[in-house]
């Protein structure tokens, strides 16, 4: 780890430990700006740190979308499902039922493992086709169960109002800067964790399986264990991303957790190339702040709608075609 | 009983109509091995192409519906070309991914166009018997055959489940007597042999993309004769079509025709005597059971890791 402690990357890191102050710091200058007639448009430093901690989130799915995209090398069409799953246990748990926060966070991610592991399970003897249906059909039916189940979230659609912000030591965590460093703290969890199963023996493992399944198992790897295992360590990654957003976003309804998300959140992961914890946090960080910015009626016109995805649509196939390892260095 | 008789027939239409959907996601993942995300896609194309023949080029409705077949399955063999065929060797996760991506273009370019508010034909420009409405003095119903018990049967669904039966035939006939679709079948047994024996492949799979594409096509106008046609329709419906595929044991094409009727059947009674709001999930739930209990579906031949 000693030659990683380069300038550039000091700086770096310095950059990312203070972002929250040069945010406050960018508000002062917007403030002063308005104040001597010069506008800018430029959005506040508090919507700036929001929709940062949002990328971060993206990141975090990213990374865990990727244990099984580009690790295993399966489809999963239903991410979504974990992020669904973990943020309406927390919050359920949170405004319903007025558990602490550090123990639905827990709690969450468990419940996001068990559904990791059965989503797998019928498919773990069948082809990865097989796989990105079973995850779509989840996704989907756990979906409506939110939609439509009045008495599990309290209100139609999926509404769930009021999650409150955790607290400790008398300190209640409200602030975007509080959440900042929440996400990161998290960020860095599931990093360091994933970047250590990659290069370990299940990570070597579940890169074998992807390149030729029969040629792993007459190896000695027993595929449908490590398979599991990478659904088990992705279904959590998703629903620690879900505990978060709940008490991040205080108010979560059904559309939040939309199919589409699921696309979006793979779209990043094969931009950055598959199979790359850095490229995955790329992809997300790239998509998940032009998603931002390609939102209806900031620069698309409000009459094309939700352009972005076509957009996305058309980055996939291009990828796919020309650039099958995305945006990383490393050769598909 | 006479609502239960509605309900049956209600069934048997929305199932002809996932059948002649199912077939086009079949016949492709029985030659090439990929899941054709954007057939439903090219399913809302067709009926949105037909709308647009009718209502901007005023084309009289019995030449926009083969029109708008013709357009689709251009479209299918164009996606085929640009997108799949540069994918053919390449992993199969590749292939997949493009498929959600065409996808993905298709429907929001469908929003782009024509806008996400929910059309239907208008009732002028239809054919007068396809359009069953209550007449306002007598309190009868038009255009539809009076059942026992109090429900009535519009022709507009006697048309539709005898269209789907007489194409499904066709198609059965072409399959197993013409020389394309020996060419089909034995494209779907082994395609590097069949090209070592001189058969173009790449041309039979275009064909199959066509006569996929405008079998779906037709089934999206039979869809906008009663529903609202919207760019999501084709999502929804594909995904209960893809089900109905897999019910048959995908790549098995006299499956996907049953598999669509039983689909059919069950969405409109799931809908009818359990819960509305699960109308759609029905088709997950049937398609979710069949792989843990039969992957290779209800037709299929049993062959451990895939169909």
């Amino acid at each position: 780890m000693k030659d990683k402690l380069t300038p550039k990357n000091i700086i770096l890191g310095l950059l990312i430990c203070f972002l929250p102050l040069l945010m406050y710091g960018i508000d002062d200058i917007v403030d002063f700006l308005s104040r001597s007639d010069i506008y800018l448009g430029w959005p506040g430093g508090e919507y700036m740190l929001r929709i940062i901690v949002r990328a971060c989130v993206y990141m975090l799915l990213a990374v865990g979308l990727n244990i099984v995209c580009g690790f295993t090398g399966l489809l999963d069409l239903g991410y979504v499902c974990f992020y669904l799953i973990g943020g309406y246990t927390a919050g359920i748990l949170m405004a319903r039922l007025g558990v602490s926060y550090w123990v639905a966070l827990p709690l969450a991610v468990l419940h996001g493992t068990a559904w990791g592991l059965l989503r797998g399970a019928p498919t773990l003897r069948l082809t990865g086709d097989y796989f990105a249906i079973v995850t779509f059909g989840f996704a989907e039916l756990f979906f409506r169960i939110i939609r439509n189940e009045q008495w599990l979230v309290g209100a139609p659609n999926g509404q769930l109002r009021g999650i409150p912000s955790p607290t400790l030591f008398g300190i209640t965590f409200n602030q975007n800067w509080h959440n900042y460093y929440h996400i990161l703290i998290l960020l860095t969890l599931v990093i360091f964790i994933t970047y250590r199963l990659q290069h370990s023996r299940v990570g070597r493992a579940w890169v074998a399986i992807r390149e030729d399944e029969q040629a792993a198992e007459s190896m000695g790897i027993n595929v449908s264990r490590y398979k599991s295992l990478a659904f088990a360590v992705s279904a959590a990654i998703g629903a620690l991303g879900g505990a978060f957003i709940a008490q991040f976003q205080v108010n979560i309804s059904a559309p939040f957790f939309e199919f589409w998300e699921s696309i979006l959140i793979l779209c990043m992961v094969v931009l950055g190339g598959m199979g790359s914890i850095r490229g995955a946090m790329i992809g997300a960080a790239i998509l998940g702040s032009l998603g931002e910015v390609l939102r209806p009626g900031f620069i698309i016109p409000y009459q094309f709608g939700n352009a972005r995805y076509l957009i996305f649509g058309i980055i996939l196939i291009l990828l796919m075609r020309f650039r099958p390892s995305g945006l990383s260095l490393k050769k598909a | 009983m006479a609502q239960l008789l509605e309900q049956f027939i209600n069934g048997l239409v929305l199932g002809g109509i996932y059948a002649l959907i199912a077939v086009g996601y079949t016949m492709v993942y029985g030659i090439i091995q990929l899941i054709n995300f954007a057939h439903g896609e090219i399913f809302m194309f067709g009926a949105y192409l037909a709308l647009m023949l009718i209502t901007v080029f005023n084309i009289p409705f019995w030449i926009a519906v083969p029109a708008s077949m013709l357009l689709c399955a251009m479209l299918g063999m164009l996606i085929d070309l640009v997108a799949y065929r540069p994918l053919r060797d390449a992993p199969r996760l590749s292939a997949l991914i493009t498929a959600i991506g065409i996808s993905l273009v298709l429907q929001n370019l469908a929003r782009m166009i024509w806008s996400a508010r929910p059309r239907l034909f208008p009732t002028e420009t239809l054919p007068a018997f396809l359009v069953s409405e209550v007449n306002m003095q007598t309190g009868e119903i038009l255009n539809a055959i009076p059942l026992p018990g109090g429900g009535v049967l519009p022709y507009r669904d006697v048309c539709i489940l005898l269209l789907a039966v007489v194409l499904m035939i066709a198609l059965n006939r072409l399959i197993y007597l013409t020389k394309i679709g020996k060419a089909m079948r034995a494209c779907a047994q082994n395609r590097v042999a069949s090209n070592l024996m001189g058969i173009k492949t790449n041309q039979v799979i275009a064909v199959t993309f066509a006569i996929g594409s405008a079998l779906g096509a037709i089934a999206g106008i039979m869809v906008g004769l009663s529903e609202n046609i919207t760019p999501t329709m084709g999502y929804y419906k594909g995904v209960a079509a893809f089900a109905a595929a897999v019910l048959g044991g995908i790549g098995n094409i006299t499956g996907a025709m049953l598999g669509g009727i039983i689909i059919g059947l069950a969405e409109v009674f799931g809908a009818g005597y359990i819960s509305g709001g699960y109308r759609l999930a029905i088709a997950y739930i049937i398609m979710i059971a069949v792989i843990v209990i039969r992957p290779s579906g209800l037709f299929g031949k049993s062959t451990g890791t895939r169909a």
